[in-house]
């Protein structure tokens, strides 16, 4: 069996061969690593789709590879396999369908890609591992294209899958994989009107060239893209962090014995859900293609983080449902697993709104580029103590200098302005409920 | 030693084997058909399947001739001419043997009788009346089903003690005959000599006949075996068999007493034995569990990669048509397509009287998996067919999953049954909903019919029977 590389995510089609973890003649079991991929902004392991035994590699270590390129060959079955086959009759664990096809290296938590217009079909749900509820031969036709039926809603009787459920996915499907394309094309036009030129620096004097990553080109062209297409303003505002210190102080010690460190960043975070909720249009997206503003009933946030290599935002999902304490240790463990960028391609898509935090480094106001397809971001930058008149005298106080930045095409000025206060208000009031344990 | 090569070889001409090598053929594949026996056809047709169905139907029709009275029919009393009876039988197990050789050769299969033996992985030795022959082939097929089991405590060389194969030569009607194994061939043979004439001592181990189906379902043939047999023991225990002159004598434990019987003959129908013995498969890599079963993938590929195991041999329920099914499966799965074996619905049918028939999922198997259902039932005493020719004694009963509706088993038991199930079976594999078999006409007056009225009674409102819901 040929196996190629699959598509890995939304607008990753393309990447660098890291490593490769096997050698030909080497027996592999399904699912098992094959090699790793640096794409985009992470690095992807790819799997065996069977077990077998690896027949032939087709790449090697640094290797540019594109969605399609033949990558590998297993031979199918070998004792690697037997391992897990049941030997006789009807399978008593609930079976799930068969993937067949080659799938991505690490489960996508949401039905779709991200940006997915408005998706209309929600994925049926599984009933106690019998296959979705379809004829025998769309079940054979989804098979042989690799098609995951449980993802489809059926229209039939009791949510059966019909034909026209299948022809209307995929054509969905193309719909969305078309989009990049097009823009894709849009971005050459463009850069083809400004043809680069290459300037030689060496005339003034000694330099050094490197090759640009895969993740400082995937930056470059993600913030190309946002910086050119969305109309930014940026609202400035202060916050007053002194309460909430207080509260990180009073309860740090809890959070230490429950293995959790707690940061001035989970209070942004609860604060900026609440005032989300309050102004859900900077939780939307815009849908270019269908002129729709998509207002989203979940808060995935996503955390720029600082990594050696660059600039990556991982996400956090539901953190609405999430407790502080919850919050704190996720927020580590993720930010730990990007900086060793261990993060797999699905943990950065599907975010809502960004927070981009400089206070541990330095800086005051800044104005962040939003993170397409999302609508805002918020920056934050480093608190220092300020002379405040508060209660009519003058205090000591950490203020903060915070930035939001806005899609002006979906957010009027005064929306923001409402918007920041509220944020303010939330900070600098902050409900000491959320942090307790 | 010069080789014969082919692309497929397949070992065994029952409903697994011949089916596999039909349809390879037919994929334009060139294929060598392997049989031990000089007929083809395998257990299901010469042993198994069909003679046994030829011999309840000749039962049916004495049986029926004999109870007519009360419809205003008398005949004399039913001679029986054995002979003539096992020449009837081997004229339809002949023909089918006959039609199964023409097909294979009119497709170019090529067919080669003798014991297959491999060598190695890509070699098969077979042992022919004109000496050994040696296959090399792309890929092998194992269809060598199973033989009835035969335990070695029983195996006295005495051939008034039977498995289902002698039994279906029926050599005489043995005045008093024991059947020792109340599943489902037990069952069917058992009503067989009883109704030719035998008396009937069923045992059986479990405490219950046909163990594994629905309580509901079987209860009918629990009634009538009852009336026809002369007594059925649950929960016994033959301990020793040994010849007494003409006849067996048969130790068993029962109630907690030790019994002493004889017996004209006994039938032994314990279960089957896969015949993965002598296959050569330790020159193989194929592997078997501790039962002899080969073991194989969800594709049907053995541990060995160029081996394939389809039927009985690679375990699960021990059927024809599963046989069949999994014999297109290895074929398709070889040629490369998306094929699995995971979500087939192997409808089971016993042919016993009445008839038991499910497909898909059944009630005690939801149970057992804590798989929450609605269950619909319509009893036959309801349906008009019926009643038209005195077997009322049946029940239609759907499996439903209450979110959906969708339909994942449906039981049945009452005459005909077996053909009836096959309409459940496209439905299930449709996903079908409740609602479908409910909107769909079935003639009247049929027994389909109450496939349709278990529908109604599942929304509440079955024509022919009262029994309002809650439900809409």
């Amino acid at each position: 069996m040929d196996v190629r590389l699959p598509r890995l995510g939304e607008g990753a089609d393309s990447g660098t061969v890291a490593t490769i973890f096997v050698k030909e003649g080497e027996a592999v079991r399904k699912d098992q690593a094959v090699l790793e991929l640096e794409s985009e902004k992470a690095v992807a392991s790819i799997p065996s789709p069977v077990a077998g035994t690896i027949s032939k590699i087709f790449v090697k270590d640094g290797d540019e590879i594109k969605v399609g390129t033949l990558i590998f060959a297993v031979a199918e079955g070998s004792a690697a396999e037997s391992r897990d086959v049941q030997a006789n009759g009807p399978a008593e664990e609930p079976t799930e369908p068969e993937a067949e096809e080659e799938k991505p290296a690490a489960e996508v938590e949401e039905p779709a890609p991200p940006r997915a217009p408005a998706e209309p079909e929600a994925p049926a749900k599984p009933t106690n591992g019998f296959p979705p509820a379809a004829s025998p031969s769309l079940r054979k036709m989804a098979r042989e294209i690799g098609l995951d039926l449980s993802r489809i809603r059926g229209t039939g009787n009791g949510g059966r899958i019909l034909l026209s459920d299948v022809r209307a996915y995929i054509q969905r499907l193309q719909t969305l994989s078309a989009q990049p394309q097009q823009a894709a094309a849009t971005a050459t036009a463009a850069s083809q009107k400004t043809a680069p030129v290459s300037i030689d620096f060496a005339k003034w004097g000694k330099i050094e060239k490197k090759k640009m990553t895969q993740l400082r080109k995937a930056i470059s062209n993600k913030m190309v893209e946002s910086w050119t297409t969305i109309p930014h303003i940026t609202q400035f505002d202060n916050a007053d962090v002194t309460d909430i210190l207080a509260l990180r102080k009073k309860y740090q010690k809890a959070y230490e014995k429950k293995k959790a460190n707690l940061t001035l960043t989970p209070f942004i975070i609860q604060a900026v859900i609440e005032t989300l909720k309050k102004h859900p249009m900077f939780n939307a997206s815009i849908d270019e293609a269908t002129e729709e503003i998509v207002y989203k009933n979940y808060y995935h946030i996503g955390i720029a983080v600082d990594t050696e290599q660059g600039l990556i935002v991982p996400v956090i999902r539901d953190v609405d449902k999430k407790s502080m304490l919850d919050l704190s240790i996720e927020l580590h463990e993720l930010a730990e697993r990007t900086r060793q960028r261990k993060v797999a391609l699905e943990e950065m898509q599907g975010g809502t709104f960004t927070i981009s935090n400089q206070g541990g480094i330095g800086g005051a106001h800044f104005t962040p580029i939003i993170n397409k397809p999302e609508v805002a971001i918020l920056g934050i930058g480093r608190g220092s103590l300020q002379a405040v008149v508060k209660d009519k005298k003058i205090q000591q106080r950490m203020i903060v200098p915070l930035g939001l930045s806005y899609d002006h095409r979906l957010i009027d000025g005064a929306n923001a302005a409402r918007f920041m206060t509220d944020f303010v208000q939330t900070l600098q009031s902050f409900n000491e409920k959320i942090v307790k344990l | 030693m010069k080789s014969i090569k082919t692309d497929f070889v397949v070992i065994g001409s029952g409903p697994g084997g011949y089916a596999a090598a039909f349809y390879a053929a037919d994929r334009g594949k060139k294929v060598i058909m392997v049989e031990k026996d000089d007929v083809l056809g395998g257990v299901c047709l010469n042993v198994g399947c069909i003679p046994s169905k030829a011999y309840l139907h000749a039962a049916k029709l004495m049986h029926e001739a004999q109870d007519s009275e009360f419809r205003g029919i008398t005949f004399g009393k039913a001679k029986l001419d054995l002979n003539k009876m096992r020449a009837w039988k081997n004229s339809i197990t002949g023909k089918l043997a006959g039609g199964v050789a023409t097909l294979a050769k009119s497709r170019g299969v090529d067919v080669m009788y003798g014991r297959g033996y491999f060598e190695d992985s890509k070699t098969l030795r077979v042992e022919t009346k004109q000496g050994q022959k040696f296959v090399t082939y792309d890929k092998a097929i194992i269809a060598t089903g199973s033989r009835a089991a035969m335990p070695p405590a029983f195996d006295l060389g005495n051939k008034r003690i039977m498995t289902s194969t002698e039994a279906l030569e029926v050599e005489e009607v043995p005045k008093n005959l024991l059947v020792v194994g109340g599943g489902y061939i037990g069952m069917e043979l058992g009503t067989v000599y009883a109704t030719l004439g035998s008396s009937i001592v069923l045992v059986e181990a479990l405490d219950s006949i046909l163990a594994g189906a629905d309580p509901d379902l079987i209860r009918p043939v629990i009634k009538n075996a009852e009336k026809a047999f002369k007594e059925i023991r649950l929960k016994a225990k033959v301990l020793k068999m040994s010849t007494y002159k003409k006849q067996v004598k048969v130790v068993m434990e029962h109630d907690g007493k030790q019994k002493e019987e004889l017996y004209d003959r006994v039938l032994v129908s314990v279960g089957r034995t896969p015949n993965s013995d002598d296959l050569g498969l330790e020159n193989t890599k194929v592997r078997k569990d501790e039962k002899g079963f080969i073991r194989v993938n969800d594709r049907l590929q053995t541990d060995d990669p160029m081996i394939y195991a389809i039927g009985d041999i690679a375990g699960g329920v021990l059927l024809a048509h599963k046989a069949s099914k999994e014999a297109r499966i290895a074929v398709d799965a070889i040629l490369g397509e998306a094929v699995t074996k995971k979500e087939i619905i192997v409808p089971a049918v016993v042919f016993t009287d009445p008839e038991v028939a499910w497909a898909g999922l059944t009630e005690a198997e939801a149970k057992q998996r804590n798989i929450k259902v609605d269950i619909a039932k319509f009893p036959w005493s309801a349906s008009g067919r019926a009643l038209t020719f005195d077997r009322t004694d049946g029940l239609t009963k759907l499996i439903v999953e209450p979110e959906t509706e969708r339909l994942l088993g449906v039981g049945m038991v009452g005459a005909h049954a077996g053909e009836l199930i096959a309409e459940a079976v496209v439905a299930i594999e449709m996903g079908a909903s409740v609602r479908d078999l409910a909107e769909t006409i079935h003639a009247h007056p049929t027994l389909s019919e109450t496939v349709m009225e278990a529908a109604h009674a599942f929304y509440g409102d079955a024509t022919h029977i009262y029994a309002p819901k809650k439900r809409r």
